[in-house]
């Protein structure tokens, strides 16, 4: 226990003592976190994005005045709702879509020849599936069973949807998997700087590890002080991220949630929501890496 | 004699019960070091017994370090073995090395004090790093203090020495594991003739009272002074062994 509490001693100790070595360590340990958790908060947004998106997707069926009677569609909906993946069914009458047709931002001359007298808006089925995969198939069943009380084909809000909703989809997952891609890059480059500055300070101490060599330190003896320093790097850097990360997240939060308004992603409430995740993610990469470099530094002065 | 291979009792000192029984405490057989083509030791045999004061000597270069290199196994012979209280050291495992070099005391030229810590803590650490109790930690430094008379000079920092005193600072560290073997290579290399006669008269009284002292030098005036065994080298190879020499090239 003695010995373990000079280990953790002279670790902290060497750490402040060069402390100028030891903040380029660490502002290079959170340089490497920073990107990390750019990318996973960049993957969380659209993450976010893709399934706000994909909540959008519905299917709206329309029906035929003279073909099906209100409690016939009320009944299509019961018997939908029972379907694998349906996760909502609601109906709309005439009366329901005639207010919706009256707030639609349109010319009113359009809107006037329409009212109470003539009412030629269809009623519709309004269906929320759980997964949108599923939208196709389910499309494919009503459309056998009941063809002729469907308005028609193209009336089925999905088709047009969809275009833009995979558009919207595939750009997400570009943007994720650029932002992947540039994170393991510059993450890499940022590995390397910690692993170069980690070795510079212990060759700063090659002398000290000869004297506690000489001395007749254990090998463990000589490398705990370096693994106390590790750890400190992974939990400082962790530290600087995290400050970094809520900063930066205050300061931008209202530019990107106006961007995304019409998605309703709140960014700054996104990181506070993961943040321990994220704290987590940090510091078991920061704490991993400082005390594998830390180690395999150290070990080139332990041979002989 | 397995004894200096294990973790022994504190004690600074050892009395030589009979000093007409003689132990052999190092053997070197045909040892020998190459660097490529170049031998650094060639085909060096020789004994030296428990409780000797050895002054190893030759110029810059002939192989001294090489030799004592051996005994703190930073080098291992490229033929030949080296015996230690009867252990070949090829055969100790790298887990046993620390507990090895606890036993053995090394001096060197450059002291090797850290800036940072005090006499007291210098010598204190060589102690920590091994685990040894505070309290135990507080007598042993005091006490080995003491013997090479920097009692006073404890709380100082290495750079607030001269150059004897720091010398002092570093055999006193390396007694204070209570080795039976001191090695000292070149350790007045850097003092003035009155500091290089205090630091050969401490390793003289250090002998005295036990402890096997290889002394590597090039310093005519400290092997004359000592009256020892001296073992002269000449490029790598061990060209003389006097019982009570002078330092003759």
């Amino acid at each position: 226990m003695e010995t373990f509490q000079r280990i953790v001693k002279l670790g902290y100790t060497n750490f402040w003592r060069n402390r100028w070595l030891t903040l380029g360590a660490t502002l290079l340990m959170t340089l490497t976190l920073i990107m990390i958790s750019v990318s996973l908060v960049l993957s969380l947004i659209v993450r976010d994005l893709a399934t706000t998106i994909r909540s959008k997707i519905d299917l709206t069926i329309y029906f035929r005045d003279d073909a099906v009677s209100d409690g016939d569609i009320t009944a299509l909906g019961d018997r939908i709702k029972l379907q694998n993946g349906v996760a909502e069914v609601s109906f709309t009458d005439k009366r329901a879509a005639l207010s919706i047709w009256n707030r639609l931002p349109i010319n009113e001359n359009i809107k006037r020849p329409v009212g109470e007298s003539y009412n030629p808006l269809p009623r519709s089925l309004q269906i929320r599936t759980t997964n949108p995969d599923n939208i196709q198939s389910l499309i494919t069943t009503i459309a056998i069973q009941d063809s002729q009380k469907i308005v028609c084909n193209e009336c089925v809000s999905y088709s047009k949807n969809k275009e833009t909703v995979d558009r919207l989809l595939s750009i997400t997952k570009f943007v994720q998997r650029a932002g992947l891609f540039l994170s393991v890059f510059f993450g890499i480059i940022a590995v390397f700087n910690v692993m170069n500055i980690i070795r510079i300070t212990i060759n700063a101490r090659s002398d000290e590890i000869e004297i506690m060599r000489y001395v007749g330190a254990s090998n463990a003896f000589v490398r705990g002080p370096f693994i106390v320093e590790g750890i400190l790097y992974g939990v400082l850097g962790t530290l600087f991220t995290t400050i970094f990360l809520l900063l930066i997240a205050y300061l931008v939060s209202s530019t990107i949630n106006s961007v995304f308004a019409s998605f309703g992603v709140d960014f700054f409430q996104l990181i506070l929501v993961n943040l321990w995740t994220l704290i987590g993610i940090q510091l078991a990469i920061g704490v991993l890496l400082g005390v594998i470099v830390s180690s395999i530094s150290v070990r080139r002065f332990l041979k002989a | 004699m397995q004894e200096i291979l294990t973790v022994g009792s504190p004690k600074l000192t050892r009395p030589i019960t009979n000093p007409k029984v003689r132990v052999p405490l190092i053997e070197m057989k045909a040892a020998t070091k190459k660097y490529g083509n170049r031998a650094a030791v060639s085909d060096v045999t020789l004994v030296i017994y428990e409780g000797e004061f050895v002054c190893l000597v030759g110029q810059s270069g002939v192989g001294k370090t090489t030799l004592i290199k051996f005994l703190t196994k930073q080098e291992s012979p490229s033929s030949g073995s080296v015996f230690v209280a009867g252990r070949n050291l090829a055969d100790l495992r790298g887990s046993e090395l620390p507990y090895y070099r606890r036993k053995i005391g090394v001096v060197f030229q450059d002291f090797k004090l850290l800036p940072q810590k005090t006499v007291f803590e210098n010598v204190a650490f060589a102690l920590e790093v091994c685990g040894v109790a505070r309290a135990d930690i507080l007598r042993r430094v005091e006490k080995v203090l003491d013997l090479v008379n920097l009692g006073r000079r404890k709380n100082n920092y290495p750079n607030e020495l001269s150059g004897g005193e720091r010398q002092r600072a570093a055999i006193a560290r390396a007694l204070v594991h209570a080795p039976k073997l001191l090695i000292a290579d070149e350790p007045t290399g850097n003092l003035d003739p009155v500091n290089t006669f205090e630091i050969i008269d401490l390793l003289y009284r250090i002998n005295q009272k036990g402890t096997t002292v290889i002394l590597a030098t090039h310093n005519r005036q400290a092997v004359d002074r000592v009256q020892k065994r001296v073992l002269l080298m000449k490029s790598g190879k061990l060209v003389s062994d006097q019982k009570t020499g002078k330092y003759v090239i």
